[in-house]
């Protein structure tokens, strides 16, 4: 696919649908998995254009997979979704390397004018 | 001393008094032998029978008249000088003698009735009655201080006579004449002892005595010697011979009298010739003075030592009545003052002034009690909007976090469903306000996580009339479009304040577009500010910003609402009731307080008070 695979991070199966319906709409491949173990996974076996991740999750949260994004493939830009936006999480994750933040609820158009930047550049790239 | 001086004053002047007395006493005597002689001198046969030979019932007259005058000597003298008959106590003497008393001598010379102290000599007398003169002899004793005389007794007598003339159709007869021997004659000095001193006994001796002096010669007395006898031929000190005899003026002092110190008074006697031939005395024992001098200092001292006992009595009583309550209101005012309400005890209330006192403080500490009460309810209300606040926050973000999960799930697929041509226009427009009413949901929970966001302020120095300036200028266009007037009065000589200018804009906006909401077009917005006292506590100096408008009014049972999260009068969508809620707690974060006063239909007015001193962050 032209548009590059994004993966999406969140313990919230509803969220993640939402992910799926909105960026296939718009053409992208998109893989979703529900914890930070499976997101390292299948970072180590495919590679992403894209990495949307959800802050808030169990048993190892999306500061802890930011990190590890940045260590290993810190080429993948870093979308931040918070359900709880605090001035601090928002500061944590930018000092962490996160691109950029959205908060949830979204609506389709908010989420693709902010993946669309990224996908347009990694396009231009 | 002092006392003893007055003591002595006011003796001296009784003496003086008493001597006057004494002399009234003494002329009274002499009246008393010039009555009896006058009126005997008006018998009509008295000239027949000075005139006749036989002198027999001139004699029997002369005799009742001295029986009866209680005379020592009567006589008669014939207009030659020659006395033609005498009768004393002892004798009658009917033969005829040149020897002329003084008295009848004066008398026959003047022609006018004669009477006083008359000296008579040895002779004399002998004359009148050779038993009278030696009655008449008194024996010098010696007397320390007395002056020095050389012989050793006196045998002139001193008397107290009158001699009347007899007069027939202008002729002078002869003249009648009596008197009493003053020598060894203690009628007169026991009287005046027993009138004036009222014979008032002191330590066993007279207190007043008095005294005739022949010259300075004691010769009748009731002065006693040591041996208590009278002291009939003692005399008187020198120093008071030559004052009162010498000098003829009175004497009043303490003096030596025989053997003890009185308060004396002396004045001189003069005899029929004016000459000064002896003294009357008067005197009180000094020691009665001495001794009230005692007594006035006993008296003095019980008095003291009364005043003393009554001092400390009153000094008891005192301080059980008015310093123990006293002093238990000074501990309660200490309780007080330390704030410690609950234990004030100022005892049993008195009865009096005291007792108002008590009451009054029990009125001051009922005042305080009642104030305490209302301050801890008041700031007990502030605490619990505080803990309202807090619990609100945390229940808004864990809400709001779960929320947004799937209602990212509900805007997403309603938007995605919106995207499909394929539908109708009714179900798009169902999907549509699907979305719209997800969209409210959004900006709820959107302003529950900014109410608990509790953000860090940013305080720097700022000049609030700039900010409430840049504040109103950013508002003018939503006043016009409400067609409200906005206006601005700053305060003059406001202090730099530090603050989040951002966060205070907000809550100005907040309370200035609320205003709007309830204020009527033609209706005014003023906001204005000045130097505030937050008179609550330890009158911390501060800003005020007050917003006044002029609109609906907040009903009074919204008043204590006002605050809490989610509390709105607005419509529904038409605010999330949070607005005021986070003003507060903004206000509240730089350490003041948003105050409200509203009365319905005629407006608010919300006052921000922001403390000079930085606030709790």
């Amino acid at each position: 696919m032209s548009n590059g695979n994004i993966l999406v991070v969140d313990d919230e199966p509803i969220v993640l649908d939402c992910c799926r319906l909105i960026l296939e709409a718009d053409g992208y491949i998109v893989h979703l998995v529900q914890s930070v173990d499976e997101a390292i996974e299948a970072l180590r076996s495919r590679s992403y254009v894209l990495l949307l991740v959800d802050v808030k999750m169990p048993v190892r949260d999306g500061m802890s997979l930011m990190r590890e994004v940045k260590e290993n493939w810190p080429e993948i830009p870093i979308v931040v979704m918070s359900g709880y936006p605090t001035r601090e999480t928002i500061m944590a994750a930018a000092e962490i390397g996160a691109a950029r933040f959205i908060p949830k609820p979204f609506t389709p158009d908010e989420l693709l004018e902010v993946v669309r930047q990224f996908m347009q550049k990694e396009e231009e790239g | 001393m002092l006392l003893y001086r007055a003591v002595l004053n006011e003796a001296t002047t009784r003496v003086s008094q008493d001597l006057n007395s004494a002399r009234e006493l003494y002329e009274a005597r002499l009246k008393a032998i010039v009555s009896p002689l006058a009126i005997t001198s008006m018998e009509p046969h008295l000239f027949s029978e000075l005139l006749s030979a036989g002198k027999y019932r001139l004699i029997a007259r002369l005799e009742r008249l001295a029986k009866s005058g209680n005379l020592d000597f009567v006589g008669m003298v014939n207009s030659n000088g020659i006395t033609i008959a005498r009768v004393s106590r002892e004798v009658t003497q009917s033969g005829i003698s040149t020897v002329i008393n003084p008295i009848a001598a004066a008398a026959l010379e003047r022609r006018v009735p004669v009477s006083g102290t008359v000296i008579l000599n040895r002779e004399e007398l002998v004359a009148e009655s050779p038993a009278l003169a030696e009655h008449a002899r008194i024996r010098l004793i010696p007397t320390e201080r007395a002056a020095p005389r050389n012989d050793e007794e006196e045998k002139a007598g001193m008397t107290l006579a009158a001699a009347v003339p007899i007069m027939k159709q202008g002729r002078l007869l002869g003249v009648l004449y009596g008197g009493i021997l003053l020598s060894r004659n203690i009628e007169i000095v026991d009287r005046i002892r027993d009138t004036v001193f009222q014979n008032e006994i002191y330590n066993g001796r007279n207190i007043g005595t008095a005294t005739i002096f022949f010259d300075d010669l004691r010769i009748a007395t009731n002065v006693l010697t040591t041996e208590g006898k009278r002291a009939i031929g003692t005399r008187v000190s020198q120093e008071v011979k030559k004052h009162v005899l010498g000098e003829g003026k009175k004497w009043t002092a303490p003096a030596f009298v025989v053997s003890d110190w009185y308060i004396t008074a002396y004045e001189p006697i003069e005899d029929i010739f004016n000459r000064r031939v002896g003294m009357l005395y008067v005197g009180v024992l000094e020691e009665k003075y001495a001794d009230i001098r005692w007594n006035a200092l006993s008296v003095l001292l019980i008095i003291t030592m009364a005043g003393m006992l009554l001092s400390i009595g009153l000094g008891y009583y005192l301080a059980d009545k008015i310093m123990k309550p006293l002093n238990r209101l000074i501990q309660a005012s200490k309780d007080v003052s330390e704030g410690n309400l609950s234990v004030v005890d100022v005892g049993p209330i008195a009865k009096d002034e005291i007792g108002l006192l008590q009451r009054t403080f029990y009125d001051m500490i009922f005042s305080l009690q009642d104030r305490d009460i209302q301050r801890t309810a008041e700031s007990e209300i502030r605490i619990m909007q505080s803990e309202k606040q807090a619990s609100v926050g945390r229940l808004a973000a864990g809400v709001a976090h779960e929320i947004n999960n799937p209602l990212t799930g509900v805007l997403t697929y309603t938007h995605m469903l919106l995207r499909r041509k394929d539908f109708d226009d009714d179900v798009r427009s169902d999907l549509q306000t699907i979305a719209d009413a997800t969209e409210r949901v959004r900006k709820i929970v959107k302003g529950l996580l900014d109410f608990s966001r509790q953000t860090k302020l940013n305080p720097e120095p700022t000049d609030v009339n700039a900010l409430v300036n840049t504040t109103i200028n950013l508002l003018q266009n939503q006043a016009l479009v409400k067609g409200v007037s906005l206006s601005f009065q700053p305060g003059e000589d406001l202090p730099m304040l530090t603050l989040d200018p951002s966060q205070l804009q907000s809550v100005l906006m907040n309370i200035i577009i609320n205003a709007f909401d309830a204020t009527d077009p033609g209706g005014a917005v003023t906001v204005s500010t000045g130097i505030g006292l937050l008179a609550q506590k330890e009158e911390r100096k501060g800003v005020e910003i007050i917003i006044e408008d002029t609109g609906c009014g907040i009903a009074p049972h919204h008043l204590d609402k006002l605050f809490d999260p989610f509390f709105t009068t607005k419509e529904v969508g038409q605010g999330t009731g949070l607005g005021l809620a986070v003003s507060y707690g903004i206000i509240e974060r730089h350490g003041g307080t948003i105050m409200v006063q509203s009365e319905v239909g005629k407006g608010s007015v919300f006052t921000i008070w922001l403390p000079v001193e930085g606030g709790h962050e």
